[in-house]
């Protein structure tokens, strides 16, 4: 039995694929993308899961022995600063290309050929 | 003086890219010859641990902040690294003299600012030994090219990025996939302890694993079905970034692809991966070329070629033999050299002559001599003609392809390079037999540039030795993934 949050993780990667592959509209391709980047971050972190174990952060009661694995929370804070960068970058991108292009259908924004 | 300082390498380029706003406060005539003091020094220190690495034998490793691997990120600057960190730093030097001329867009300050975080990510991208890490390079290398492609604010320009941006960011996606399953299966992000226990990985889960890393490094080292961004980024961003994308940021991701695929290299179905590599790398060569055939402007055109180049050298390293690594690195090193003074001399006739269209190089020869010179050399060397760098390389693989029985693979590369002769020898009829206009002015600077690479070129050609010496010692050191287990001092963790 898979659990619920690969399946899940998953099927948001899956989701995030199809908007950008299939989708017309610039700006639903970058949804799609941002979906995709949600995907990839909770498979990470449900990879780190332990079940029934508390927050890495030692405190009265809670030793390293009842934590979950702290990497994959390091490496998806990580990866979730990447994506809004690279985020932000893609919409100052799509801005630019509408007042050039005066659209963001992709299959109108072809200057560049061959 | 101790190794360490050789983490100075990522520190110097980070540090200079914030201090340029301080600067552009004080006047904003300082800023370019700014970038050239600090590539200049990079290349110092790049030229020093070259020397370190190459007199003692042995790797540089940097442990950051003192922590051992694999608790720690520790930085590997091998044979491998040292010759292309040392590589990246000289051209990106080369680059920061060129933008003297060729950058008169504003802003300048956002300019040497993402220029210095290109150099970073490129650099720490070869020198890391984690694979988180090098997601992290990867991704500051990709979105500073995402915004220099971009950076000239034309259509074109913003098209070219965002084509970038969508390919980049589901290849980014893919490899973070990869690495994630690499992690839950091993439990380590360090590449010598991942080589350590490759052997006890799930073979199911390390197949998909390094399936989906290739795809996701794919989009950065620009393989057949990803590299669509490729001639459209060379066509639109600023001639010194083209250089630069062309020269190293590919050459990274093929390094950390190559590097990945090696330390992986004792899991069963590892072969498998291979072939699909060989495939990609085959289909990459004979397609761009073909692409290339038909081009009218001559900067997407070499933009195929150099994409074929990079189909080329990711055949090598798809062989699996000593022999086809070796030769790889050799024609990395050849390619960076040469398709930097094709591109360098390709853009610098694009801002004289406003344009890099075929008609814009009729009669070349007679109105820019030195320059047509130079692209005559570039164009000769990479088709692959004796008495020039890429021959040496270009015949190490071939032969390296035939050892390893893939008749196929090395009948269609030699097809492809017949394809490559036409249209380059079709660029320097146009150059040396068109009719030709006023005599222009040659810019000295530019022109010095552009004879120190030629020379290297025709240097290279003739005493290959010393250069297929170098590039022998860094193949080792991908390929001999048990030496590198050996180099990198990995502490006992407790469960």
């Amino acid at each position: 039995m898979i659990s619920a949050y690969y399946f899940g993780s998953v099927a948001l990667i899956l989701i995030g694929l199809y908007a950008v592959l299939v989708k017309k509209n610039l700006l639903k391709i970058l949804i799609g993308l941002g979906i995709m980047e949600t995907g990839v971050n909770l498979l990470l972190i449900s990879i780190g899961y332990v079940s029934g174990r508390s927050a890495p952060i030692l405190s009265e009661g809670i030793g390293p022995n009842q934590a979950v694995d702290p990497i994959p929370q390091a490496l998806v804070l990580t990866a979730i600063v990447i994506g809004v960068a690279t985020t932000a970058m893609a919409l100052s991108v799509a801005i630019l290309i509408y007042e050039k292009y005066g659209t963001l259908n992709v299959e109108e924004i072809r200057r560049l050929r061959g | 003086m101790s190794g360490q300082f050789a983490s100075l390498l990522i520190a110097l380029p980070l540090i200079s890219a914030f201090f340029i706003p301080v600067l552009k406060q004080i006047g904003k005539g300082l800023i370019k010859p700014f970038l050239i003091l600090i590539t200049a020094l990079q290349t110092g220190i790049a030229a020093w641990v070259f020397k370190e690495v190459y007199t003692t034998g042995e790797p540089i490793i940097v442990f950051a902040g003192g922590w051992r691997p694999p608790i720690g990120i520790n930085l590997y600057i091998g044979h491998f690294a040292a010759l292309f960190v040392l590589i990246v730093a000289a051209i990106s030097f080369l680059m920061a003299v060129f933008s003297l001329r060729a950058v008169e867009v504003e802003p300048i300050d956002k300019f040497a600012m993402l220029f210095l975080l290109l150099m970073l990510g490129a650099t720490g991208m070869i020198a890391t030994g984690d694979i988180f890490n090098l997601f992290v390079f990867m991704e500051i290398t990709a979105i500073t090219a995402y915004a220099l492609t971009a950076y000239n604010k034309t259509g074109e320009a913003a098209e070219a990025s965002m084509k970038y941006i969508v390919l980049g960011g589901i290849g980014s996606s893919f490899f973070l996939i990869g690495v994630a399953l690499i992690y839950g299966s091993l439990g380590t992000l360090n590449m010598a302890q991942i080589a350590q226990l490759a052997g006890r990985i799930n073979p199911v889960v390390a197949q998909v694993g390094l399936a989906l890393i290739i795809f996701g490094l794919a989009v950065e080292a620009e393989l057949f079905p990803l590299n669509a961004w490729a001639p459209d980024a060379y066509q639109a961003a600023p001639h010194p970034i083209t250089v630069m994308f062309s020269a190293f940021v590919v050459k990274a991701g093929l390094y950390a692809m190559a590097r990945i695929l090696y330390i992986m290299s004792s899991t069963v179905r590892w072969s498998s991966v291979l072939k699909l590599l060989l495939v990609m790398a085959t289909l990459t060569v004979v397609i761009a070329e073909l692409s290339a055939l038909r081009q009218r402007n001559v900067k997407r055109m070499i933009a195929y070629s150099s994409i074929a180049q990079i189909g080329l050298i990711t055949l090598a390293f798809a062989l699996g033999t000593a022999e086809g690594v070796e030769a790889g690195t050799f024609h990395m090193v050849n390619h960076a050299i040469v398709k930097a003074l094709l591109f360098l001399a390709v853009g610098y006739v694009a801002i004289t002559l406003d344009g890099a269209e075929l008609e814009k190089f009729q009669g070349l020869g007679k109105r820019m001599p030195l320059t047509a010179l130079a692209i005559s050399v570039g164009a000769i060397a990479t088709v692959g003609i004796p008495l020039f760098n890429v021959f040496w390389s270009k015949v190490r693989i071939i032969m390296a392809t035939l050892d390893a029985g893939y008749l196929w693979a090395a009948a269609l590369v030699l097809f492809a390079s017949v394809v490559e002769a036409v249209y380059y020898f079709r660029l320097l009829h146009t150059m040396w037999f068109g009719k030709t206009g006023s005599k222009v002015g040659e810019n000295t600077v530019v022109v010095a540039m552009l004879l120190f690479l030629l020379v290297l070129v025709v240097a290279i050609g003739i005493y290959p030795d010393y250069a297929w010496s170098l590039a022998k010692k860094a193949g080792e050191d991908i390929f001999n993934v048990a030496q590198y287990v050996k180099n990198v001092p990995l502490v006992e963790v407790g469960a």
